[in-house]
């Protein structure tokens, strides 16, 4: 996995294990980025619109081993890759991924591939420009997962791995195997440290002190927006809403 | 009994050190008149009586309908098309061939990762990658490879089905001439396999001539495959209830009966 100079985008990506925070901290960048002009994209794992099917498809009939688990999910990562995230990034846009390889790298540890088997099978992937790792108390995590939660899905859960037949005690096992491997992804990789516990706003308020010197000469969009057409210009928007064919106007 | 090996690494949850079966791959381009040798000898091993589990590319439960749909669409990259080919390749290894192995019978592929790698390859993806990818492959008992030119598979293509858009490249090579594109693209892919014949040692089987002489030719490679197989220590003889059962959980036909 290279850092490729010729790319012009820039790929901001977070980890962390279910119920670390990572998605709502994700979600607030991007919106901040599209606030300021920035082209976003955001990429989200297990979603390649070819290969997620078969992926749903395995789960739910419990078709998944091991290898094959850590085979789908690279084939839906190469889609996106090479059919989202690369053409974004050679475009110039600020792509933003939630989970990235060290999902794989941990999840498929704790599976029982071999490491070196898995960074080389990932290795067409584009190095991140900035990785955050939201570090959060296993406690902490579970519960904010367990919370208003009825059942746990089979793999979600680690089932697979017959940790414990229990869903929750298995869910709180897996999940304490997956952190011990992000663990070693922090400093093989460099990830960011985020204090997950922290309040939300000072997260936020230090994603963005640290994207933001990444940000010069990236792709911004300044055709302005909707709103601004409707402020200078008096208008309501009235039909902006409207969904599928034009309507006539009522007489 | 023979050495259960792999390609590379050996893939966890797999613990057998051997297995009373075999695996007898057979790789070609397309064309050539290798799934009807596949069907000839799986008629004459069971006439034998050796229990056989023919398997070929997608025909995996999990991956086997979604790469029919993905290539529909003609879109996928080579990585993406490889690691979807991969789960399909890993989910009939560990359903379908390893079962098969560990109940005794002979296990024929109709393709194995040979054409998976020849055909990456040629599409610009590196070896090294590739046999990474494949690692957990079982290192077969015998590689029978059916050789011919691109003359001798012109006149085959055009006798039967004519060209089709995978095997004649269409899907990277540039132009719409599909005589030429199928030429340069056999071209490229017969001399891949040959490389690989010498890599992974093939036995390479004259394909050009009758589909006797192919036959009489694989026949006689199989042969000293499976000639020990009564003999092992474990062997399972077709009648026993575990094939059977085998057979049940492979969803496959069950074994010939009173052969």
């Amino acid at each position: 996995m290279d850092e490729d100079p010729k790319l012009p985008g820039r790929l901001l990506i977070v980890e962390g294990v279910d119920g670390s925070g990572k998605s709502t901290q994700l979600d607030l960048l991007s919106k901040w980025l599209v606030s300021q002009g920035y082209v976003v994209v955001f990429s989200e794992w297990n979603s390649s619109p070819i290969v997620k099917s078969t992926t749903r498809r395995g789960k739910k009939r419990r078709l998944l081993s091991p290898v094959s688990f850590s085979l789908i999910h690279a084939a839906d990562f190469a889609d996106r890759i090479y059919a989202q995230i690369l053409p974004a990034l050679q475009a110039g846009a600020v792509v933003v991924a939630d989970r990235y390889v060290y999902t794989a790298f941990a999840r498929d540890a704790v599976r029982g591939l071999d490491g070196t088997w898995l960074r080389k099978l990932y290795s067409f992937a584009v190095k991140p420009t900035l990785a955050f790792y939201f570090d959060v108390p296993l406690t902490e995590a579970v519960r904010r997962i367990t919370d208003g939660r009825p059942s746990f899905k089979y793999y979600e859960a680690g089932l697979d791995l017959d940790l414990n037949p229990d869903p929750e005690e298995s869910f709180r096992i897996y999940q304490g195997l997956i952190q011990a491997e992000y663990e070693k992804l922090v400093d093989e990789f460099g990830l960011v440290r985020m204090d997950a516990t922290e309040n939300l706003i000072r997260q936020q308020q230090r994603m963005r002190e640290l994207v933001r010197p990444h940000l010069p000469g990236v792709m911004r969009f300044d055709g302005g927006g909707v709103s601004q057409v409707l402020q200078e210009e008096g208008l309501l928007g009235r039909y902006l809403q409207q969904q599928g064919k034009p309507t006539r106007t009522l007489p | 009994m023979t050495e259960l090996r792999f390609m590379g690494i050996r893939p966890p949850g797999v613990e057998d050190v051997a297995v009373p079966g075999r695996l007898v791959v057979v790789e070609s381009t397309d064309g050539v008149g290798r799934s009807t040798q596949v069907r000839l000898l799986k008629e004459w091993l069971e006439d034998q009586g050796y229990a056989v589990l023919d398997t070929g590319l997608r025909r995996s439960d999990l991956a086997g309908p979604g790469i029919e749909r993905a290539k529909e669409g003609h879109t996928l990259d080579p990585i993406t098309l490889n690691l979807f080919y991969a789960t399909d390749f890993w989910d009939r290894l560990e359903r379908q061939i390893l079962p098969a192995l560990r109940a005794g019978m002979v296990v024929i592929a109709d393709r194995y990762v040979f054409s998976l790698i020849a055909r990456a390859v040629v599409r610009g993806v590196e070896l090294d990658w590739l046999e990474n990818l494949y690692a957990f492959a079982v290192v077969p008992d015998c590689v029978i490879y059916l050789d011919v030119d691109v003359q001798n598979l012109l006149s085959r293509i055009l006798r039967s089905s004519g060209f089709d858009y995978w095997e004649s490249g269409q899907d990277y090579l540039r132009g719409q001439d599909l005589y030429h594109n199928f030429v340069r693209y056999q071209e490229m892919l017969l001399a891949e396999f040959r490389q690989l014949a010498g890599r992974y040692g093939f036995q390479v089987v004259d394909a050009r001539g009758s589909i006797a002489d192919t036959f009489r030719s694989m026949r006689q490679i199989i042969q000293g495959v499976v000639r020990t197989m009564g003999s092992d220590e474990g062997a399972v003889p077709i009648a026993q209830p575990s094939v059977a059962q085998a057979s049940e959980r492979l969803g496959r036909e069950k074994p010939a009966e009173g052969s």
